[in-house]
């Protein structure tokens, strides 16, 4: 059995998952700029819009792994009946296998109506189409569901586009060190922090819809889970604060929140509404048991416990019930989370080489590291369940976001303004 | 008459403040007072307490191996001699610090630094210091101090 999960560990590190889920190549992908139906003036601010959105679907498209969109030029005016009316013929001859067209209209209200048409190139047929109504100032959020539309067309999971990085921001050295919840678009956009900085916070957890934040704070000397409302930014906490809680995370419905609480000297994992309430108790081992995370149906539980003598992972039931271990490798494993479509687990793995982020089938089997470390922490999934975020430190006090595919490869940097850790990549909003 | 009303307003003004300012008084509530005894040695600052207590127990921090929450002999000798020094003090109020270790994962080295502090305490309450008189925390591996608890005299 030790065998059989360290063998793929050790020797396909990096390419495991790779080989389950071969990598095809990049498909090529045209995006001729957004036109308009409107005349005159309104005409010509639509297709300003039109030609910023087409920029920022490009870019979108352009930093998955499964496109490599053609550059787009401004001077290609694209007809609006050529949106629902594609000429194959010419796109097929440009080397596109994916075309995705759109138009912006102005509507009397005031606000823009997106459209927007993914098509295959070679098959001559439409594949999705969908249309948005939104405010000239959310043009950005458009393109990004456009990207979004295009990608689930053709991979088959959604995109990462319209969705949201939270994350803890750090300065500052020693005990003096500032560390503020922040919060942006996942291209970078929309920067804010959350926090202001008086006392420490950890790990920040987005609900599902993107609409609160829960997180470790240190008011009162303490570690304890508050809540931030991003509307009202309003923040309570989530239970009464005299007792010491951490490791927050919502349930795939945002209604509840798992998280952990010491009793004496002992840390187990206990359930909870997300309004507050009196918390349910779901494991009871004498071990430190940490780090919950809800499969996306609800209906199971994973996290890491060292009842066995080192960390692990675990599963079991909602309810508490059928916990089992399910990671049988050398070295701990730490801050389980389950992906998005429900088949892996990230993970991060302590072993002689530092801390390496890896996964697992969501059965336990195909164990593989993706990172080479050896200060890498804190995964989580991307909402296509494709990507990984995490953080790496690289020194006292320098700490960076970085996202690596489940194919594995060269991590990639996230550009934020300061050291930055605990990552926390939310779903696609609606 | 108002202006002898204002002069004693800002002599009984004058002598709130300076009281407040002065070291190591605090202010007893009822509850308080029929709770607790006069502390033994009056008038003392908190920073003189601190002296007091860091050299009579040998220290104010005991320390722990990797990933371990086990108290060690001479872990147990250092608490030993601040369960004495606060049974001696019940007026004043102590939180054990625990710390966890840096190579840890977050969660985990929180978890650590809670059980390395309630394990100091349990001993602590073992040897007949009140549960009110000491609280904990953890500061994970978020702090300078890693691997080891310490005991902080806060009132």
């Amino acid at each position: 059995m030790m065998k059989q999960i360290l063998l793929p560990l050790l020797l396909l590190a990096g390419s495991a998952a790779q080989a389950q889920q071969p990598a095809a190549p990049a498909t090529v992908i045209a995006v001729p700029p957004l036109t308009s139906p409107d005349s005159g003036t309104k005409g010509n601010q639509m297709l300003q819009v039109g030609w910023e959105a087409t920029q920022l679907i490009v870019a979108d498209l352009g930093s998955t792994a499964e496109f490599a969109p053609l550059r787009p030029s401004r001077d290609d005016y694209y007809s609006y009946p050529e949106v629902t009316a594609p000429m194959f013929g010419k796109w097929r001859s440009a080397g596109a296998k994916i075309l995705v067209t759109g138009f912006v209209q102005n509507r009397s209200d005031g606000r823009l109506t997106f459209g927007c048409y993914v098509y295959d190139v070679e098959k001559g047929r439409e594949l999705a189409r969908k249309g948005f109504v939104l405010t000239p100032g959310e043009w950005r959020r458009a393109a990004h569901r456009c990207s979004g539309v295009a990608y689930k067309a053709i991979v088959g999971t959604p995109g990462a586009f319209d969705s949201r990085i939270a994350y803890v921001a750090e300065t500052g050295v020693g005990d003096a060190r500032m560390r503020r919840v922040a919060v942006m678009d996942s291209d970078g956009y929309n920067h804010r922090f959350l926090t202001a900085g008086g006392s420490m916070a950890l790990t920040p957890r987005l609900s599902p819809k993107g609409d609160r934040v829960a997180y470790v704070s240190f008011t009162g000397d303490k570690p304890n889970v508050r809540v931030i409302d991003l509307g009202s930014g309003q923040e309570r906490p989530l239970i009464p604060a005299d007792s010491i809680s951490f490791a927050p995370r919502y349930s795939p419905d945002g209604s509840r929140i798992l998280f952990s609480m010491m009793l004496g000297s002992n840390s187990d994992i206990y359930l909870v509404n997300a309004d507050g309430g009196l918390p349910q108790r779901l494991t009871t081992s004498p071990g430190v048991d940490t780090d919950p995370s809800f499969s996306p149906d609800g209906s199971k539980i994973v996290f890491e416990s060292d009842r066995g003598g080192s960390q692990q992972l675990y599963m079991m039931n909602a309810d508490g019930s059928g916990e089992r271990r399910i990671s049988f490798g050398n070295g701990s494993y730490a801050s389980p989370e389950w992906s998005p479509d429900g088949q892996w687990i990230a993970f991060a793995h302590r072993g002689a080489d530092g801390k390496r982020i890896g996964v697992l089938k969501a059965d336990g089997t195909g164990g593989a590291l993706l990172t080479s470390g050896p200060a890498d922490e804190g995964p989580s999934w991307a909402p296509s369940s494709r990507e990984i975020l995490f953080q790496r430190a690289s020194g006292v006090g320098r700490s960076g976001l970085y996202r690596i595919a489940l194919g594995g490869g060269e991590p990639r940097q996230v550009a934020v303004p300061q050291n930055a850790s605990d990552p926390d990549w939310s779903g696609v909003a609606e | 008459m108002p202006n002898r009303f204002l002069w004693l307003s800002a002599i009984v003004l004058v002598a709130t403040t300076a009281s407040a300012q002065l070291p190591g008084l605090r202010r007893y509530t009822p509850a308080d007072n029929a709770r607790r005894p006069a502390p033994a040695v009056p008038l003392l600052g908190i920073e003189a307490l601190r002296a007091d207590f860091a050299a009579q127990s040998g220290g104010t921090t005991v320390y722990f191996t990797s990933d371990t929450a086990v108290l060690s002999p001479p872990a147990r000798t250092v608490l030993s001699a601040q369960a004495a020094w606060l049974r001696r003090h019940p007026e004043v109020v102590a939180r054990i610090e625990g710390y966890g270790d840096g190579g840890d994962t977050r969660d985990h080295a929180l978890a650590v630094g809670a059980r390395r502090a309630a394990e100091a305490r349990n001993y602590l309450l073992l040897l007949g210091v009140p549960a009110a008189q000491v609280s904990i925390t953890s500061w994970g591996k978020e702090r300078p101090g890693l691997g080891r608890a310490v005991t902080i005299l806060v009132s």
